[in-house]
């Protein structure tokens, strides 16, 4: 049973049938499923979701998918736990934790929107999906596809590091390394998905894709027994995440499931890499495009194609945004895994590094409740932290030389 | 017959070009058509949507001359890398 009324333009707010589509034709605006919910509210209660299994489809009604959902059964519904230790050590009393750095099966958030993206692509009678990635997205696409015996294209520049192309290879995908920068990469990928009939997760069928960020959003409101935090820390690439958080929350409320969230959204950025913080703090509509420069890699979206919305997120909600260094991030991703033993990849050094700047700052008051959202896990980018964490005391294996070694 | 082409770009102009007519001359240096779809404008930048028309070789041009006068030119196709 289908639940989605059709397509809408984020700009002009032209109505478009549930097609492949992903710009308007009108004013090149963005496209946004939108749903009947006058119907979703008769069948979508907490009881019903309670008694759901705990993966991300147990809010399929708000999920544009028309029939039984195919990809990502096992992804979703990651652990959200109160953190006592992190929370101390930033002098706050009630912490969050929302940890995809354990989604299943690739580690990352990029598995709900790629699950949602294949269940859709397969509705539309695709037989091939792609995407151009440098890391999370590549591994999701790489094994959603391999698991749903689709065949997959994945594009990355050529001198991408040897982890990352080991960890999408190894679901023997067709790899293609272009020989290029980034920005070469994505113009290829807009060609190749004009010319050819495959489903680029997110470029061609990117409305339907984007909206499987929202689970992360449900679930959270889900874990904290229907409620929603006071304040959440999202890092940002693209700005897409942000916003489909808040969406989750609106729309939850809009069913009468949580009450008014009061929720404020603050956006975290490298500083190497920061667009959208620099346009929310400099008061700007406008997103300039910057050529990225940080080791947060995951973030390192120069030109956000949801950069605006994201600066809406913040601004209707009475968020703020900030950045932080490279040094700041690595001792980030130190800190999550000296106070609370998840080791993060540099997106997740981002948020918490972020989230001590704004309580030391005083953005964010001590005694509200406060999530992080922790988005991929630590050992897809061991490079970052590597020579930052020191070396293991190497000894013979005596006594004596454990006791030289380590005085006790 | 040469071949034609249409791109949709994102452009981005700084304070200084916002008063050029850089659309105008490189519609009429490289014969471009341009199709202006959405525009947003402060005192400090400038941030145009539109599709541009012509033969392949001349939109290249034409794509290239913005570059070089110093506007930012992207693809409309959303985020591709991540």
């Amino acid at each position: 049973m289908s639940y989605i009324k059709g397509l809408r333009c984020r700009e002009c707010g032209r109505e478009y049938p549930k097609e492949v589509l992903f710009v308007c034709e009108y004013c090149f605006g963005s496209l946004e499923v939108i749903y009947d919910y006058e119907k979703i509210k008769e069948k979508l209660t907490r009881e019903a979701i309670a008694s759901r299994p705990k993966n991300l489809w147990r809010y399929r009604e708000l999920l544009p998918i028309e029939g039984s959902p195919t990809d990502g059964l096992n992804s979703g519904f990651t652990p959200l736990f109160r953190a006592h230790n992190l929370g101390k050590a930033l002098g706050v009393d009630e912490l969050y934790i929302k940890d995809d750095s354990v989604c299943h099966p690739t580690l990352s958030f990029k598995d709900r929107v790629v699950a949602v993206a294949l269940s859709r692509a397969k509705e539309f009678g695709f037989k091939i999906v792609g995407c151009a990635s440098t890391g999370n997205l590549a591994n999701a696409v790489a094994s959603h596809a391999a698991k749903a015996g689709l065949k997959s294209y994945i594009f990355i520049p050529a001198d991408l590091e040897a982890g990352k192309v080991i960890g999408t290879l190894i679901y023997a995908p067709n790899l293609i390394a272009v020989e290029g920068n980034y920005d070469e990469v994505n113009r290829l990928c807009s060609e190749i998905a004009g010319k050819y009939k495959w489903a680029f997760v997110n470029v061609n069928i990117r409305p339907y894709y984007a909206e499987g960020s929202k689970t992360y959003g449900f679930e959270i409101a889900e874990q904290l027994g229907w409620k929603t935090p006071d304040h959440l820390v999202s890092p940002c690439a693209g700005g897409s995440l942000i916003t489909k958080i808040h969406k989750a929350f609106k729309e939850l409320h809009k069913l009468e499931l949580i009450a008014k969230p009061k929720t404020k959204f603050y956006a975290a950025q490298a500083s190497g890499c920061s667009p959208i913080v620099t346009a929310i703090k400099e008061k700007s509509e406008i997103i300039k495009p910057v050529k990225p420069k940080t080791i947060a890699k995951s973030l390192a979206i120069g030109n956000p194609a949801d950069g605006y919305y994201a600066m809406g997120t913040v601004g209707d909600t009475g968020g703020w945004a900030e950045s932080v260094s490279d040094d700041e991030i690595v001792e980030g991703i130190k800190l999550l895994a000296a106070t609370e033993g998840i080791f993060t990849e540099t997106a997740g050094g981002v948020t918490v590094a972020v989230t001590k700047k704004l309580i030391e700052q005083g953005r964010m008051p001590r005694d509200e409740s406060i999530l992080i959202a922790i988005t991929g896990n630590g050992l897809k980018t061991q490079e970052a932290v590597q020579p930052h964490i020191g070396r293991p005391a190497r000894i013979k294996p005596t006594i004596k030389s454990f006791e030289e070694e380590v005085r006790l | 017959m040469a071949k034609k082409a249409v791109k949709l770009v994102k452009l981005t102009f700084s304070q200084k070009l916002i008063k050029e007519p850089v659309i105008f001359t490189m519609a009429q240096k490289f014969d471009v058509m341009p199709n202006i779809r959405r525009a947003r404008v402060t005192d400090k930048i400038g941030e145009m949507v539109l599709e541009l028309a012509g033969e392949e070789k001349k939109l290249e041009k034409g794509i290239a001359y913005l570059i070089k006068v110093g506007v930012i030119v992207e693809p409309i196709v959303g985020d591709i890398i991540e």
